[in-house]
């Protein structure tokens, strides 16, 4: 039988190799981010540049992203991560390290973001951006009063007219906000109490979407979502009725950093496009187009006076010092999140 | 009376089955990019779609997949069918049994035990193991359609065949095979359909530098509409009816 | 003549050596890891446990399956009361039109299904055709809630396996001999009497066959739910997709995939009872 199973695998191999061999060695590079993370014309202007093509796939949540990587392993030379997950992936020795003396950009990046706790050194991971989660509300179909803080998402005139996002972390998030605990709690009886508290808050939610939850507000299907500030960005400059609330109970921030999986096979292409998207004028155009903050020093040369004094992009000192950064959790807490999680989503 | 309100009613269902797909075809063809209203009549969608590289890549490696995994389910296919109709050796009801379960399992169910087996192989997810498991999805259709023809086989025409000399090769190459080319061919283009049509079994088999278009489409349809997934819609409309009247075409003929 | 057992030796085995490896081994390798435990770094770890299958029973799990097979249920109990019928007005339609309206039963039935969501997604929204136009007819004041609910759902499901309930009741409606019907009716029976005492158990098999081939890819339609229920309504499709490729727990997912299978195999068994009795012979 293994001999068999040899033979067949060798065979299969020769035919990949057949079907692969048009493209020549390291000309491609196999990018797994977010989706609605990265314009089509930076890829492009990439590719021309370059001569390297992009192909994308896309992930509505880390959690997703990091059963992927578990399951099938190889396949990926760039993912995306936020913070929390870059710590677990790094333990788990599931990332190779990047060498940032490679990346010549890698100077340009704005010291607060460098060397957090979550990769000492920058080891493993490099800033793409950053942002916040909070209220995105649609004041044509509510009055603004009604929803102020991320407690009054409980208010009963919402029902079916609520997005969340498809993310166990962030719904937690707002749990655990709205009783006054942190967005990083490790305590499992504060996690039971917010777990309680979201149980009854799941009527009133209409759709989870994390891919494009603008989509929905825009439509009108939803009021009010909780969602990635570059989706109420987008949202705004096409609806001005849909603002974004940073709510009083605090928020989460997030950075999203590039890592190269163990298994990349395209490796000097994640360079190459690290080095590339790094570059204050690149890192400008991604920021203004999605909406997302840029964690280059220098990008606001780059970005019209409109975009700079937005508050939904760049928050003001005084709405910042109440978020919270998503930070690496250990691997019992997270299954505790996952099992809530799984629990809110099937109930 | 009752006529006319048979009609009625057949006219609702295939309203039903063919309103969503018309709305697609007419706003392919709708200038207007964002609204619903009716902007002028247009062709730009079209050529959108035609220089969107990405997409035609996708949209051509969704028909190379669909040619390959149905030549190869073909192949299969027939000479299970064969040898099945022909020969009696243990195991064959086995064989049967196999062949029924895997047409009546969820597509959920052989696509995760194919995925099973490829990590256990260690094979990285893109075209081959797309071609492999789009061929296990096709494989019993075309043994069934092709057995179907075989039931009703004229026998005494394979018997004179061997009386007169001819081994089982010269017997399946020269008698079997033309009297069952038109099922084979039908076979082929049920498979190519099924194949085209196939979501769940793509998303957990292919991997980052194969994509194929539902899966395209899957993430298209999360991120909004926009026109030219709708020309595109239109497009595989045409090549999937083209397919289907053609086996219609060639089943028709053993009758 | 030895050329000949060659030949044949060739054929059995081939088609043996393939069915094994990408049929009987994978359905195995799935049995199998349901009864592994999950591991931390490798995804799963050799031992034998029942847990995986207990953890189904679990309350959570268990009204999410019991939710979904209500779901499917609904969904091929409205393929049937839309399905009938329609293939009845098929059966008697003029038998030189009858491939043509078949094929029109078709032609969506191949239609990639995504695109056919993707397309009930343009009538369904807020501000798609539907309520654009009930809108502008003044028949509403605010648009539907349709996306996103259970009804969208069923619109889903029912909209892409209806052709799955239409073939086979046809093809049961066709056998029916109308001189049964005929007969029936000198001997005095109204046609409710005849419909329910001639015809519906005539085509029992085909009812039976349609349902089953709604009911069953109804559970594992993750896209539908997806899409048009806004990730808010579970079929066991899903659940099963996200305990692979969210939660990384492949022996649950197995052994949740495991137990549709089984489940599915009763099914097929009832259905080849069903057919048995009214006399016809299962195909292979």
């Amino acid at each position: 039988m293994k001999t068999i199973l040899r033979g067949f695998r060798l065979a299969l191999f020769a035919v990949m190799a057949a079907v692969s061999s048009g493209n020549a060695a390291d000309k491609v590079l196999n990018l797994y981010i977010w989706s609605e993370y990265i314009p089509e014309q930076v890829l492009a202007d990439f590719t021309r540049e370059t001569g390297i093509t992009v192909n994308i796939s896309t992930y509505d949540s880390n959690e997703a992203m990091y059963a992927k990587l578990k399951l099938v392993g190889k396949g990926y030379d760039l993912v995306v991560p936020s913070s929390d997950y870059v710590g677990l992936m790094r333990r788990q020795g599931m990332l190779l390290p990047l060498d940032t003396k490679k990346i010549s950009n890698f100077a340009k990046v704005d010291p607060k973001f460098v060397n957090q706790s979550f990769d000492p050194g920058n080891a493993y991971s490099v800033p793409y951006m950053w942002g916040s989660t909070a209220l995105a509300v649609n004041t044509s179909l509510l009055p603004a009063e009604t929803v102020q803080k991320t407690a009054d998402l409980w208010k009963p005139e919402l029902k079916g007219r609520l997005l969340l996002p498809n993310d166990p972390r962030e719904v937690m998030g707002i749990g655990l906000k709205t009783l006054g605990y942190s967005i990083n709690e490790k305590d499992p009886e504060h996690l039971r109490q917010a777990y309680e508290k979201l149980r009854t808050l799941m009527p009133l939610v209409r759709v989870f979407d994390s891919d494009s939850p603008k989509q929905a507000l825009l439509s009108g299907e939803v009021a009010v979502g909780l969602v990635w500030n570059g989706e109420a960005y987008t949202a705004n400059n096409e609806n001005r009725a849909i603002r974004y609330v940073y709510p009083p109970e605090g928020f989460s921030l997030w950075v999203d950093s590039f890592c190269i999986p163990r298994g990349a096979a395209n490796i000097e292409s994640a360079y190459r496009f690290i080095d590339y998207i790094l570059q204050p004028k690149v890192s400008a155009a991604i920021s203004e187009s999605m909406g997302y903050s840029s964690p280059i020093a220098g990008v606001s040369e780059f970005l019209p006076e409109a975009m700079r004094a937005n508050p939904i992009v760049n928050p003001s000192a005084q709405d910042t010092a109440r978020g919270e950064f998503l930070d690496s959790l250990d691997e019992s807490t997270l299954k505790l999140y996952e099992q809530y999680w799984i629990k809110l989503k099937t109930k | 009376m009752s006529r006319w309100l048979h009609r009625g009613y057949a006219g609702c269902v295939y309203a039903f089955l063919y309103l969503p797909l018309v709305v697609v075809a007419v706003f392919s063809f709708n200038s207007s990019k964002y609204s619903l209203a009716w902007k002028g009549f247009t062709l730009d969608w079209y050529v959108r779609l035609w220089q969107n590289s990405g997409l035609m890549t996708t949209a051509f490696n969704s028909l190379l997949i669909a040619a390959a995994s149905a030549t190869l389910a073909t192949l299969l296919g027939t000479v299970a069918a064969f040898v099945l109709h022909r020969y009696r050796f243990p195991g064959r009801r086995t064989l049967f049994g196999t062949l029924f379960v895997m047409m009546m399992s969820p597509d959920i169910v052989i696509a995760l035990s194919l995925l099973l087996l490829f990590l256990a192989l260690s094979l990285p997810l893109g075209f081959s193991t797309l071609l492999l498991a789009h061929t296990v999805l096709c494989v019993p259709f075309v043994a069934t359609t092709v057995f179907s023809r075989f039931v009703g086989f004229p026998d005494d025409l394979v018997d004179a065949a061997r009386d007169l000399g001819a081994g089982e090769y010269q017997v399946f190459r020269h008698i079997v095979l033309p009297l069952a080319s038109p099922a084979v061919a039908g076979g082929w283009l049920l498979s190519f359909t099924l194949s085209l049509d196939d979501v769940i079994i793509s998303f957990f088999t292919t991997g980052p530098d194969f994509e194929v278009l539902p899966l395209r489409i899957y993430s298209m349809v999360r991120l909004g509409i926009k026109p030219d997934v709708n020309a595109l819609c239109v497009v595989m409309m045409a090549v999937t009816v083209t397919a289907l009247v053609l086996s219609k075409h060639l089943l028709k003929e053993k009758k | 003549m030895k050329n000949n057992t060659l030949f044949r030796r060739l054929l059995i085995g081939a088609t043996w050596a393939w069915m094994a490896l990408l049929a009987l081994v994978p359905y195995l390798m799935l049995v199998g890891a349901s009864f592994f435990e999950r591991g931390t770094d490798t995804l799963v770890r050799p031992g034998l446990t029942l847990s995986n299958y207990l953890h189904l029973l679990s309350p959570t799990v268990f009204t999410m399956a019991a939710d979904s097979v209500a779901l499917a249920a609904v969904a091929a109990l409205l393929c049937l009361l839309v399905g009938y019928p329609f293939a009845a007005i098929l059966a008697h339609a003029p038998a030189r039109i009858q491939p043509l309206l078949l094929l029109l039963v078709m032609i969506p039935f191949w239609t990639n299904s995504l695109i056919r969501t993707y397309a009930l997604v343009m009538l369904l929204k807020a501000d798609g055709v539907v309520n654009s136009l009930l809108l502008h007819a003044g028949l509403i004041a605010e648009p539907l809630r349709l996306m996103y609910t259970p009804v969208a759902v069923f619109i889903g499901l029912v909209y892409t396996l209806l052709p799955f309930m239409i073939l086979p009741l046809y093809a049961a409606l066709k056998t029916v001999d109308p001189q049964l019907l005929e007969a029936g009716r000198d001997l005095g029976a109204g046609r409710v009497r005849n419909f329910l005492h001639i015809t519906v158990p005539l085509t029992m098999p085909g009812i039976i066959a349609g349902t089953m081939l709604v009911f069953l890819p109804a559970l594992g339609m993750f896209y539908i739910a997806d899409i048009l229920g806004g990730a808010r309504t579970m079929l066991v499709g899903n659940y099963i997709r996200d305990q692979f490729l969210v939660f990384r727990d492949i022996p649950t997912g197995s052994a949740a995939s495991v137990t549709m299978t089984v489940a599915m195999g009763l099914l097929l068994v009832l259905h080849h009872l069903a057919r048995r009795r009214s006399g016809k012979e299962m195909l292979p």
